[in-house]
């Protein structure tokens, strides 16, 4: 019998104090401490994960199966009813139109001017400290000041937008009404472009210099380089960049910051191109107070962007350069 | 208990995952986490019940659900001062208020609009009935009580009459309008009578001709016409036209009938001539305060309320008058209250006569003299009326219009089966294409009836 086959025949509970059994001991004890420290920090994002993400998505599975409306005494359970709803309801397949719409517009378009100003800031220019703090600053704004200063901005009657306009000749806009408003609401994403320039940044500074120099000895242009080595090498940053700023664009709750009543019921009046599918939720839960019928509405937007994540990941699986050891990715 | 649930090898025998020194695997860590959570919210959910059931009168607390502008932190001290009681207030929310029902800590006074959230709480069985407590109080007296307080009766059908669930704290007749006469004399247009009404269409025509553009702008507004909330107005406007919007047991609304279609054929028509706001031209302020005293809106839908803004300018007051509520030709002269905001104690409150107490002092003691001086709405005791603003000779003119309009008060019931806000959300989904002239009057009344009307049914049911 070897020593460790004594020791699991002998040991009753892991604690064994025979002599010539230390080095399985310490083992089990260093492992057992391994396995307490992993917990321990793994514990506060674990809690929190199953308390503020696990159970209120598995309350709202439930809720989706209802009529609940927070209130009234008799709800009861419709099975897959909200689910059939939604399909049939226009407002719905409306909403998650615009919002696809709004997103396939709105993510190139911040990526591209988030990283515009990632190459010009990364150039060596006087004051570089400078433009980079400017450019950044909207994005420190609150989205709530935020959207009021569009909104008076962009006000038909006293706006200063109107005003340039009128100084051209040019007649007052209904600018947060259609057909309009869906132009202030890109502005508003274009406006924070700040955080993808940051990112961008990091991403430009991480490339090493020696590559581009040995280019630019080889003869390459800038654009060359910029079009074969920078945008390879950055190219895990605008995956990230890009699955990142389509789910946050599909749960974008920036028209009801543009809208003029932002309560539930009130933003059912934002124009209808600013009327995106977190809109039509919120209204549903706050403003129709159907529970259910919204929970539904949720679960399949959590669905659509599983599915939208996968097929980002899939389509750009051959043009994404990972700067990593090939036998350590395997 | 909570924490030897939680220890590692509670579970016993030796040799089982649990044993003490044996590492935890990842199942058993999710289940302890989950019953340490949902022990640690148990005894937290016992502590707020404990704090709460404890009040009961002078020298307790008492938990408002109301907005930043109803109950300010120098009241909230002079309650102290005056009867004893710690107000703890949160900020209202619908979905916290739900929240807070839900789990069976409700607040012990909760704001509500009468006119449309005493049926709809009332029909749920969420609100606690009044009457015993009026009957007894010295301060409350029903014969004391304005007839805008039975918005906050129901009956279990009918809104208006039966036990009393809340009360107003002040109230404006919100079908009136304030008009400013530098503007009408500006552009030649004739006042409206003092004590008379003016018929909508005149209204229309007067707005219409006070506008000002420029540059594509509207520089002056010629009116605003929108009321507090818009079922609410339209029901107005449909009893005004002679009719009423809702059927006999408020199960459905009917937009086709002849005098509901004539109010919403006014008010579309309103919108679409861009006199004023409405949701296609909206007011970046989101009330007409502002423009009305920046001499850009010449008359306002406002009643008696906005005067406690208009008393504090000293160059508007005197070019400011309030008249009296439209009516429609051929239709009834009714100024109803299409507010009524007040509060209410939910039947579950653990606290009700301390709530009680806090209700009496609000309504009918300091808090309700100084808001019937302020000039921000009518007193809702009527015995208070002596002490709205009559210094000036403008206040005394708005007062006397203000005195001759009470006469037309009336109830408009609303339905219990929804909310406002889900009709005005579905009317606002609906109503724009109308607004911009793609869609006929006639096709949106069609529309608007097939909507809510799915709305009220699917609240019928729930209500039961």
């Amino acid at each position: 019998m070897t020593v460790d086959q004594m020791s699991s025949v002998t040991r009753p509970s892991g604690s064994a104090q025979v002599a010539g059994r230390v080095w399985p001991r310490r083992r089990s004890s260093v492992a057992a401490r391994r396995h307490r420290a992993f917990y321990m920090f793994a514990s506060p994002w674990i809690a929190g994960f199953a308390l503020l993400t696990v159970a209120p998505m598995s309350y709202a599975l439930w809720l989706s199966f209802t009529t609940y409306d927070g209130i009234s005494p008799n709800w009861h359970y419709v099975g897959l009813g909200n689910y059939r709803e939604l399909f049939s309801d226009a407002q719905t397949w409306d909403s998650l139109g615009r919002t696809g719409l709004f997103a396939i517009t709105s993510v190139p378009l911040s990526i591209v001017a988030g990283l515009v100003l990632a190459v010009l800031v990364n150039r060596p220019i006087r004051a570089r400290g400078l433009f980079r703090t400017l450019l950044y600053l909207p994005a420190v704004v609150p989205p709530v000041g935020a959207g009021i200063a569009f909104k008076q901005l962009f006000d038909q009657n006293s706006g200063a937008a109107n005003g340039v306009l009128n100084l051209f000749g040019i007649d007052a806009l209904g600018w947060l009404a259609d057909p309009y408003a869906r132009y202030v609401l890109i502005m508003t994403v274009l406006w924070t472009a700040g955080n993808i320039m940051i990112i961008s940044l990091a991403g430009l500074q991480d490339i090493p210099r020696e590559v581009l120099e040995a280019a630019r000895i080889d003869g390459a242009s800038a654009w060359r380089s910029f079009r074969s080595i920078t945008l390879p090498l950055l190219s895990p940053v605008l995956l990230f960049q890009t699955v990142t700023g389509v789910i946050a664009s599909v749960q974008t709750i920036m028209p009801l910051l543009l809208a003029p009543d932002p309560t539930p019921a009130g933003i059912t009046a934002l124009p209808q191109s600013n009327y995106l599918y977190m809109m039509h939720v919120f209204a549903q839960y706050f403003a129709f107070g159907r529970y259910g019928y919204a929970s539904a509405l949720l679960w399949v937007l959590f669905v659509l962007i599983l599915v939208a994540t996968g097929l980002i990941f899939k389509s750009t699986s051959g043009v994404v350069f990972y700067n990593v050891d090939p036998e350590a990715k395997k | 208990m909570h924490s030897q649930a939680g220890a590692p090898g509670a579970s016993g025998a030796p040799g089982a995952p649990g044993h003490p020194g044996a590492p935890l695997s990842r199942r058993r860590f999710l289940a302890l986490s989950a019953a340490g959570a949902t022990a640690g919210a148990a005894s937290l959910s016992g502590c707020a019940l404990q704090v709460s059931s404890a009040a009961s009168g002078a020298g307790e607390t008492v938990t408002v659900m109301a907005k930043s502008g109803d109950i300010s932190t120098d009241l909230i001290k002079q309650a102290q001062n005056d009867i004893g009681v710690k107000i703890e207030t949160v900020l209202y929310s619908i979905s916290k208020l739900i929240a807070m029902m839900t789990n069976g800590n409700p607040p012990d006074l909760v704001r509500g609009v009468g006119a449309v959230d005493a049926p709809y709480f009332a029909a749920r069985g969420v609100m606690e009935n009044l009457d015993p407590y009026f009957a007894k109080s010295t301060v409350l007296k029903s014969d004391d009580l304005d007839p805008v307080n039975d918005l906050w009766r129901y009956d279990g059908r009918t809104q208006g009459k039966g036990p009393r669930y809340g009360m107003a704290k002040d109230f404006s007749q919100d079908s009136m309008f304030w008009y400013n006469t530098a503007l009408f004399d500006r552009a030649g247009v004739e006042y409206p009578p003092e004590l008379e009404p003016v018929t909508y269409e005149e209204w229309l025509d007067k707005a219409k001709r006070l506008t000002r553009r420029k540059n594509g702008a509207t520089t002056v507004f010629g009116g605003s016409y929108n009321g507090v909330l818009t079922p609410n107005m339209l029901a107005s406007l449909t009893v005004a036209a002679g009719g009423n919007l809702f059927t006999d047991d408020y199960s459905r609304v009917d937009f086709t009938s002849p005098e509901a279609r004539k109010a919403l054929g006014w008010y579309i028509d309103y919108c679409r001539t861009r006199v004023g706001p409405s949701i296609i031209q909206p007011d970046p302020n989101t009330w007409d305060g502002p423009t009305f005293q920046a001499n850009r809106l010449a008359m306002s839908n406002s009643g008696y309320w906005l005067g406690g803004l208009i008393n504090t300018d000293k160059k508007l007051a005197p070019l400011s008058r309030l008249a009296p509520a439209p009516v429609f030709e051929g239709g009834r002269r009714v100024s109803p209250c299409q507010a009524g905001t007040g509060f209410w104690i939910p039947s579950k409150s653990h606290n009700k006569d301390a709530a009680w107490r806090v209700f009496e002092w609000f309504f009918g003691e300091a808090p309700a003299k100084a808001r019937a001086s302020g000039g921000w709405g009518i007193p809702t005791l009527k015995s208070l009326r002596s002490l709205m603003p009559s210094q000036a000779p403008y206040q005394k003119e708005v007062l006397k219009v203000q005195k001759a309009e009470l006469n037309h008060f009336s109830v408009i019931a609303f339905t219990p089966y929804a909310t406002a806000d889900s009709l005005y959300a579905l009317f606002n989904q609906i109503a724009p294409a109308a607004m911009n002239g793609r869609m006929s009057v006639d096709r949106l009344a069609g529309q608007l009836n097939s909507a809510m009307n799915e709305q009220l049914k699917r609240g019928k049911e729930q209500v039961g």
